[in-house]
């Protein structure tokens, strides 16, 4: 049994709201795996089902060989969870709620005092151990949630966004936590919003949209899928207020974003954009700051595929040329 | 895990026990549990006691009654939806054991609350009214079957799906307050008309209060075998539809 998590045509109907439409995936054991999705994508619902919270409409899920639905005791004894809000308890202490933890998974009374020590410790939160959490930092309380998940010395550790809404310390401290913890053998099932921390912390990862996998591999390989996401970014001094619509016409500019004080000019000929772009610096007597070629971010790949370029990046298209976001733009055809 | 090999029913009550003792130490030991499981029964037997012509020592059965019905079954409705509502009811479901061991966890806590409390009126029957016990056992088990049976009815009104704390009560009473009319608590079942007799026999409730004057000497009309009958087969059914609703609350989320 090479795979941690093996799901087959898993799906989740809320009345006649079909959440999560029949997903297929498997995570192998020691991967940390990636699931993106914009808000209501499913990757809540679909945690949820995995971790046996809520029961598929169909379809069948296994957690280190154990079928959540038929062997959900041996199925959850190997599973750690922390989930999107942090469900500890506020009038217990940080000692408490991880000793509570593990009574529910049956540690026996040594062995959990002596690991919710190590936790205590390994989380910073030792000298607090007996401050009811009620008057913990929310990054404190996330800690805990994590520290709870890993009182069973599960083998698969679920983390439902676990860095979202943090201070850049806790985020730091979570983020190197995931890593070490992996390097120890622990697989990790990862959501996050954050596409930049999928990109950099997991193996593979799974852009869900709409209760389907849209696509699943590796970041690097699914960057590599989207040439035409290529870009030059552009950046002048003092440039005029018509410069994104005069670089949109620039021959093989697929489309030209505005970024802040940048422009990133999307194409699937760099050299040509490039070319393009010294001729009308120098014909519009503009003075280029910086001037980078990039290829596509997992970010773009997760805009692509998820269809939500236009709301969050405020792109424009070059009609007639390419369509970058196939949903947004066939809905202003339509 | 390594060094959990018990068997699975000993598993399965240490997890029902840990659930109880922290439910009890964040809930039920409160001071303002407390003093509505103690306050509420009194005042509740007080209204209709003065007044009437009948001695506040025949009445001690139903203030045993009456607050093993009212302890039993008030905190334990309010603590499910609560923890539904900040999820860390999603910790006790997720965890490696059983709904009903999740769901007994819960109810046992009611069942420690409700006898606790209920000490509390046989001992003012003992001290100050002479009451005089005539049967130990039926006392047990009156304390006992009616505190489960009562717990267990509170944790499947709180176990119907997508209720809210305050949306669990309103049903919970509907059925409660009704069934105080209906069980002997105010005029023993032999007095009443036959088929209020045959209705008060469904109630659970006439069955706590037919038990608590049977171990305190009073004659009774069912006869205490049918009581424990009845009440345990009340506990089971409860126990049984709170688990249902807690699937169906799955199959929802």
């Amino acid at each position: 049994m090479d795979n941690a998590v093996e799901v087959m045509g898993l799906t989740k109907y809320y009345d006649k709201l079909l959440a999560v439409d029949h997903i297929d995936f498997e995570i192998k054991k020691g991967e940390i795996f990636g699931f993106l999705g914009p808000n209501g994508a499913g990757k809540t619902t679909t945690i949820r089902m995995l971790t046996g919270a809520s029961i598929p409409t169909e379809g069948r899920a296994s957690i280190m060989g154990y079928d959540i639905q038929r062997q959900p005791v041996e199925a959850k004894e190997r599973m750690g969870i922390v989930p999107d809000v942090n469900n500890v308890y506020d009038e217990l202490s940080a000692w408490d709620n991880l000793i509570f933890t593990g009574r529910l998974y049956d540690v026996p009374k040594a062995y959990r005092e002596e690991r919710a020590q190590e936790l205590l410790r390994m989380f910073g939160l030792y000298e607090r151990r007996d401050e009811k959490v009620q008057g913990f930092s929310r990054g404190m309380k996330r800690r805990i949630c994590i520290a709870m998940a890993l009182m069973n010395k599960s083998s698969l550790l679920f983390l439902d966004e676990p860095t979202s809404g943090l201070d850049v310390q806790s985020v730091l401290i979570i983020r190197d936590l995931i890593r070490k913890l992996n390097q120890q053998g622990l697989t990790i099932f990862l959501t996050t919003h954050n596409i930049e921390e999928a990109s950099q912390m997991c193996d593979r990862v799974a852009i869900i949209n709409h209760g389907r996998i849209a696509a699943i591999d590796t970041p690097e390989q699914l960057k590599r899928t989207l040439a035409s996401l290529q870009s030059v970014e552009v950046a002048f001094q003092n440039a005029p207020d018509s410069v994104l619509e005069q670089l949109r016409r620039l021959p093989g500019v697929n489309k030209a974003v505005k970024a802040g004080d940048k422009f990133r000019l999307f194409t699937n000929d760099p050299p040509q954009v490039l070319s393009s772009l010294w001729g009308y610096t120098e014909k519009s007597k503009l003075s280029l700051i910086t001037v980078n070629t990039l290829g596509p971010s997992l970010e773009d790949v997760f805009v692509k595929l998820t269809g939500i370029e236009l709301a969050t990046a405020g792109g424009t298209e070059n009609n007639g040329r390419k369509e970058l976001v196939h949903q947004q733009a066939s809905s202003k055809k339509g | 895990m390594e060094g959990t090999s018990s068997s699975h029913l000993a598993r399965e009550m240490r997890v029902a026990w840990a659930i109880t003792a922290k439910d009890m130490r964040i809930y039920y030991v409160r001071p303002p549990s407390l003093m509505f499981g103690i306050l509420f029964p009194f005042s509740l037997f007080l209204s209709f006691s003065i007044g009437r012509n009948i001695p506040i020592s025949s009445q001690i059965p139903v203030l045993i009654a009456q607050t093993l019905f009212f302890a039993s079954s008030s905190i334990g409705p309010v603590v499910i939806p609560v923890e539904r509502a900040n999820q860390t009811f999603d910790r006790l479901v997720t965890s490696p054991v059983s709904l009903l061991a999740v769901l007994m966890g819960k109810t046992l806590a009611g069942i420690i609350y409700g006898v606790g409390i209920t000490t509390i009126p046989i001992l003012i029957g003992i001290v100050f009214f002479g009451s005089a016990i005539g049967s130990a056992a039926a006392l047990i088990a009156c304390m006992v079957l009616s505190s489960l049976a009562f717990s267990a009815m509170g944790i499947m009104f709180a176990s119907i799906p997508g209720q809210t704390a305050g949306q669990v009560m309103m049903p919970l009473n509907f059925v409660r307050i009704p069934l105080l009319f209906i069980s002997g608590v105010y005029s023993p079942v032999q007095e009443l008309p036959l088929a209020m007799q045959i209705v008060s026999l469904l109630s659970p409730l006439t069955h706590t209060v037919e038990l608590a004057r049977y171990s305190l000497g009073v004659p009774t009309f069912f006869g205490p075998l049918i009581n424990v009958a009845v009440l345990s087969v009340y506990a089971a059914v409860f126990l049984l539809m709170g688990i249902h609703f807690h699937v169906m609350s799955q199959r929802k989320k």
